[in-house]
């Protein structure tokens, strides 16, 4: 009874602030109702469908939608293909974040010192990024052709045949990952150039003076500085190795026998090709699940990080 | 006098019921063609020239042409502009999907607008080549109207072959003088090869159809014609011809080992890296003003019997689209897959023209005669047969693709290979079969 009085109170109190919003909170939402709008129509709405959609499946062929439970999920579990993508995206995320990042690093430090050289090897490195990936596969396209590609072109002159780069299921997925840090690097190395502007310079005068070498610099000073763009181009970089497949669908269609399928292929394949809209969603979802999880640990451990570095 | 009175005023009264309510105008009906083009730009621009004229010349209809990328993104599009209950009047839409979009009630039959006509369908469909029957007629209804159609082909550079001491005017006609041919045309420089005798494309899509051509060429069947839940991929006809295709690559070395994707093995061809090829029909163009040596071309190498399979492309009307709309779509079809067009397309193309009576035309002679090789392409015709189809074509033919892609790769013996797609294709084929061959009575 208490409780119910309670509630009364609060659900009067509630409403009374909802009658009465105060002026400065009726103008927020009056400046972001029109992307408030579009958020809702385009990504908000999808979601919602996106799961109604992972829970209903044709039970008769060429039938309605009827509600079939998780039998999307266990279908999509049970299917090879779903796991080889799965193992070959996380072969695909660690073997391209990693170097990436290792790269990027490498090149922001090398060209950190603003001169005229330094400008235009930055921009040399950044044009990748201005490719749209779509337009980089097809170039790469005609560097892995076998025999009269770039690669073998060359490596004929030295008496020498390259592998088959995207025709053998051995060598597929690394030819492809080649492109993606290729790509990336650039981008990223923009973020670690923005991250050396923090570091002080006096922290490295410091170290000079206590005959720190260039090594021990680079672990106990640049490092610790960098770690808040590490962590986000981390963020970054996981994120683009799920949601950009446009080269795999221009070089390989995930083939040679799905050695280069990944997750977001794997949906498109079930959409379109098996025409199977139920366990498209449902693949949707473990990928968004997946998503949110990396994106939450590995920002998590920042925070933590950064706590244990201020106390 | 009073007669012009009277048809003055009749034709004000006219004038004006067409200018108080539209409704009397007569407006032309505003359909729209959903098409693909799988060969290059300047095809786009063919079909807008060409929907122009038919604008022109039919007053009552006003087509727009919507380019709709590979025949893939067609597909994709054109389901989705059903979801949204927007259906493109017609689609071009690739020969073996018109299988899969029927069992999904997706486009509809066109019986009743032949009957229309004053046709049979068997009338309707007697001025085609019959090798297309099986990919547009299906449960004896014509879903589809062929546009544009192609079949492998064998593709030979004939520099090569004097060079390697054969004939140029005696190609090869069975495996055995293929495989022997291949040996003498491949070049090596210590265990590199520098030059392939014979390369095959074994990517998705094209892997299928090439390995449709070796089985048919075996004696083999690949699929049932009349039933979309049947494929034959565990049987002697087919293990034949994948191991032919492996041996080329593993035993005698004459063939690229692993996947290659169709537009490599042309660009090695046209490079002189590959001295035969087995290509569509669809690259005669495309090879003919890129080659710089003399090239020939015949049917593909038999075992058993001459036979390939089509490709190509059909003109279809999805299902919802009804009255004023489908009438017009269907006259946009017969006009597009008229002689005189069918045949413009095909030599703008290199596809053939799917109507028989295109080639009786004198332009089309006249074409013919100066270009020999597009003559021999079309008398392959009368060994054709259709294009593989089933309930979910695509995966059931990806899983014979993954296979053959693992066996050229070395992964795989092509017995085992074969089972494991047998498995998989039956697999995603089990509810179209629980929900007919096997839906029996139950009492």
């Amino acid at each position: 009874m208490a409780d119910a009085v309670l509630v009364t109170g609060m659900a009067a109190q509630w409403r009374v602030a909802k009658w009465r919003p105060r002026r400065t909170t009726l103008l927020a939402f009056a400046m972001l109702s029109p992307s408030l709008l579009f958020l809702a129509l385009f990504t908000y709405w999808p979601v919602v469908e996106v799961a109604w959609q992972a829970l209903h499946n044709q039970r008769k062929i060429g039938g309605p939608q009827v509600y079939v439970g998780l039998d999307n999920f266990l279908k999509l579990f049970a299917d090879p293909a779903f796991r080889k993508a799965l193992v070959n995206n996380l072969v695909y995320a660690f073997g391209t974040v990693v170097p990436s990042l290792v790269l990027a690093l490498g090149f922001a430090m090398a060209l950190a010192k603003s001169n005229r050289v330094n400008t235009l090897l930055r921009a040399l490195f950044f044009l990748p990024v201005l490719i749209p990936l779509v337009a980089a596969a097809s170039i790469f396209l005609f560097l892995f052709l076998p025999n009269v590609g770039l690669l073998d072109y060359h490596l004929a002159k030295l008496a020498l045949s390259g592998p088959n780069w995207l025709g053998d299921p051995d060598v597929a997925l690394y030819s492809i990952m080649g492109l993606t840090i290729w790509k990336n690097a650039g981008y990223y190395m923009l973020f670690f150039l923005a991250g050396l502007q923090a570091v002080p310079a006096d922290a490295y005068e410091a170290a000079i003076l206590d005959g720190a070498g260039p090594w021990q610099r680079l672990r106990h000073i640049t490092l610790p500085y960098l770690k808040p763009t590490i962590g986000f181009v981390l963020v970054i970089g996981l994120l683009n190795v799920v949601t950009q497949v446009d080269h795999v669908f221009v070089l390989t269609k995930g083939g040679p026998s799905d050695s280069t399928n990944l997750l977001l292929f794997y949906v498109y394949q079930q959409a379109v090709e098996s025409y199977d809209a139920g366990r498209a969603a449902a693949g949707t979802l473990v990928m968004l699940a997946l998503l949110l999880a990396i994106t939450a640990s590995s920002l998590r451990t920042l925070e933590r990080s950064f706590g244990e570095r201020e106390a | 006098m009073t007669t012009t009175r009277r048809s003055v005023l009749a034709g004000a009264a006219l004038a004006a019921s067409f200018a108080l309510s539209p409704a009397f105008a007569q407006a032309p009906t505003e359909i729209e063609l959903f098409f693909p083009v799988p060969v290059d730009g300047q095809l786009a621009r063919d079909m807008a020239t060409m929907i122009k004229e038919f604008n022109e010349t039919h007053p009552a209809i006003k087509a727009t042409p919507v380019y709709t990328g590979s025949y893939d993104e067609t597909l994709i599009k054109t389901r989705a502009a059903m979801k949204a209950g927007k259906p493109p009047a017609a689609a071009i839409m690739s020969a073996n999907f018109l299988l899969d979009l029927k069992i999904e009630g997706e486009i509809q039959p066109l019986d009743g607008l032949i009957k229309a006509d004053g046709k049979s369908n068997d009338q309707f469909m007697g001025q085609f080549f019959p090798a297309l029957y099986g990919n547009a007629v299906l449960d004896r209804s014509v879903y589809g109207v062929p546009f544009h159609n192609s079949t492998p082909l064998l593709y030979i550079n004939a520099d090569h072959f004097k060079e390697a001491g054969l004939d140029p005017d005696k190609l090869p006609a069975t495996w055995e003088e293929f495989a022997a041919a291949a040996k003498k045309l491949t070049k090596r420089e210590g265990d590199r090869v520098t030059r392939w005798g014979i390369t095959m494309p074994s990517n998705y899509d094209y892997g299928g159809w090439i390995l449709q051509a070796l089985t048919q060429s075996n004696g083999g069947q690949w699929f049932n014609v009349d039933y979309g839940g049947e494929v034959y991929y565990d049987t002697p006809s087919m293990l034949g011809a994948l191991t032919f295709w492996s041996d080329l690559v593993a035993k005698a070395k004459v063939h690229p080992a692993g996947v290659q994707a169709g537009g490599a093995v042309s660009s090695a061809f046209l490079s002189g890296q590959s001295s035969m090829v087995l290509l569509s029909t669809g690259s005669l163009t495309h090879i003919r003003s890129n080659a710089k040596f003399p090239y020939k071309v015949a049917f593909v190498p038999k075992n058993v019997k001459n036979e390939v399979p089509i490709g190509g492309a059909s003109l279809v009307i999805p299902t919802g689209v009804e009255g004023a709309r489908r009438q017009a779509a269907w006259t946009l079809i017969n006009w597009l897959t008229a002689p005189e067009k069918s045949g413009w397309w095909s030599r703008a193309t290199g596809y053939f023209a799917p109507n028989m009576a295109a080639y009786d035309l004198p332009e089309m002679k006249e074409f013919l005669a100066k270009n020999p090789d597009a003559g021999i392409a079309v008398k392959q015709l009368a060994f054709a047969k259709p294009w593989f189809a089933t309930y979910k074509t695509v995966p059931v033919r990806k899983a014979i693709e993954d296979e053959l892609q693992a066996v050229l790769s070395g992964k795989k013996a092509p017995k085992e290979a074969l089972v494991a797609a047998q498995k998989t294709a039956d697999e995603v084929m089990r509810p179209y079969v629980e929900q007919t061959a096997l839906k029996l009575p139950t009492n």
